[in-house]
């Protein structure tokens, strides 16, 4: 089993969060080819797989973590907790800095540091969401491999 | 060197006593490499056209002195000293208004602050108030004493001291310490909060000699021109809660929950402390409501302001270490 946390926090001015991966839908399909993806996050996201696991408590995403093969995610508070819980993973980067927010012990994927914005501490409601910030699926089930 | 930025906010006062402060800075033995006057006025005047301005503009700037006229928030003098702190200048000498500094002073407390074994982060000389000088040779300048003793500063200060807290005017450490944000417009005890949070840091604070400022207490104008006693019982009542958790480290979590978990890891390391929360699931704590309650402005712990301020390259939990540890 693998958890995927597609989403970062939903901004106050409802816009799409910079940090979320614009690529979900067809890297889930890859996954989904061979391995059971269990989707974590909070009620109204969109779903992305049949297994979606809402608003759980922080004691059951650590049991699931526990339990999964490993997981993707963006930069949320959940790599924060799968750091905490010792269970490595894979993290998809966009505009925010991996050598800031990020955990060394993670598959960080970044794209270009190129495409980091130049203030890393403002509200994320100030970034525009953009695709080519990030990489392509194809990356990541490379990764996967490993 | 280090630079140098010389500080000064006015209100009420463009034809008093801003005049006889203007020409002491000019006439400095050593010159603040800038000078910023933040004008509190409620009805700010473009003083360039006034003839005395014009000539201290001039000599100013025949002196290579930058200057510059700011118009300030009406907020209170503890948002315009931020200011000037946070405004890359490695020292602040912040002067009062109606505070007349000889010309040896900043001379005198530059080589104090950069001169010694002491690892300084803010020094200041006498501010003397004709008749009222009364003898400071024994006063501690302690923050337990602030009750029962003058301060050290009001006295003709004839031997150097380590205190924790001075007032008034003194040069500074800019970008290590922060004014207290959450104080009314009064700034009631602003500066000792000031000083005594760089002392609490690790840095030396000094009393010393021959640095003598004359302080002709204007009773009209003033940065500190509210009278409400509420003001002051609030400023008063925060500065009071700041002491009583002295010999606790506060940390203040109003972060997010990732922060939080990173945070954890920081936890068993900090002695004695006193954890204001907003996921107390994770880290248990008091809620952030009563922080600012107690402590007024918690700006002081919010580490993305600080990252920003440190323009941080390295990891978050590094972060919480460089501010807690």
């Amino acid at each position: 089993m693998i958890i995927i946390a597609p989403y970062a926090q939903k901004l106050r001015t409802g816009k799409e969060n910079p940090k979320n991966y614009p690529h979900w839908e067809e890297l889930v399909q890859e996954l989904q080819k061979t391995m059971h993806v269990v989707q974590v996050g909070v009620k109204g996201e969109k779903q992305l797989v049949p297994d979606f696991r809402t608003n759980l408590p922080i004691t059951s995403l650590r049991e699931l973590l526990r339990q999964c093969k490993t997981w993707i995610g963006v930069d949320s508070f959940f790599q924060h907790l799968a750091w905490d819980e010792g269970k490595p993973g894979i993290v998809l980067w966009g505009p925010s800095d991996p050598l800031i927010f990020g955990h060394p012990e993670n598959i960080n994927l970044l794209k270009d540091r190129s495409h980091l914005i130049e203030n890393q501490f403002v509200w994320w409601e100030a970034t525009e969401h953009q695709n080519d910030r990030f990489v392509k699926p194809q990356e990541i089930l490379e990764h996967l491999k490993e | 060197m280090s630079k140098v930025l010389c500080s000064i906010a006015t209100r009420g006062r463009y034809f008093t006593t801003l005049p006889l402060v203007l020409n002491a800075i000019i006439n400095q033995t050593k010159l603040p490499d800038a000078l910023v006057i933040f004008d509190d006025n409620d009805e700010p005047q473009d003083m360039r056209k006034e003839m005395i301005y014009s000539y201290f503009f001039q000599m100013l700037d025949a002196k290579g002195v930058k200057w510059e006229w700011n118009f300030a928030g009406k907020k209170g003098q503890h948002h315009i000293h931020q200011t000037a702190n946070l405004s890359g200048y490695e020292w602040v000498w912040r002067v009062d208004d109606d505070a007349i500094p000889e010309p040896n002073v900043l001379a005198e407390l530059y080589d104090w602050a950069t001169g010694t074994v002491y690892n300084v982060g803010a020094v200041g000389g006498s501010i003397l108030t004709p008749p009222y000088m009364p003898d400071t040779s024994k006063v501690t300048g302690l923050i337990d004493n602030i009750d029962n003793e003058p301060n050290i500063q009001w006295g003709k200060i004839e031997r150097h001291k380590e205190v924790e807290h001075l007032h008034c005017s003194f040069l500074y450490r800019a970008g290590i310490a922060d004014y207290n944000l959450g104080l009314s417009r009064v700034a009631h005890r602003e500066e000792t909060l000031f000083t005594y949070q760089l002392q609490q840091k690790g840095y030396s604070i000094l009393a010393v000699p021959n640095a003598v400022t004359w302080h002709m207490k204007n009773p009209q104008g003033g940065i500190r021109s509210e009278t409400s006693e509420e003001m002051y019982k609030h400023d008063e009542q925060i500065f009071r809660n700041i002491i009583r958790f002295r010999d606790r480290t506060v940390v203040v979590l109003n972060c997010g929950l990732g922060d939080h978990i990173v945070f954890s890891h920081i936890l068993p390391s900090i002695p004695r402390a006193e954890v204001f929360s907003c996921y107390p699931e994770v880290i248990p704590g008091k809620p952030i409501a009563e922080a600012i309650q107690l402590f007024g402005d918690i700006d002081q712990w919010n580490i993305y302001k600080k990252m920003d301020q440190w323009k941080w390259k390295d990891s978050l939990e590094n972060a919480y270490r460089k501010m807690y540890l």
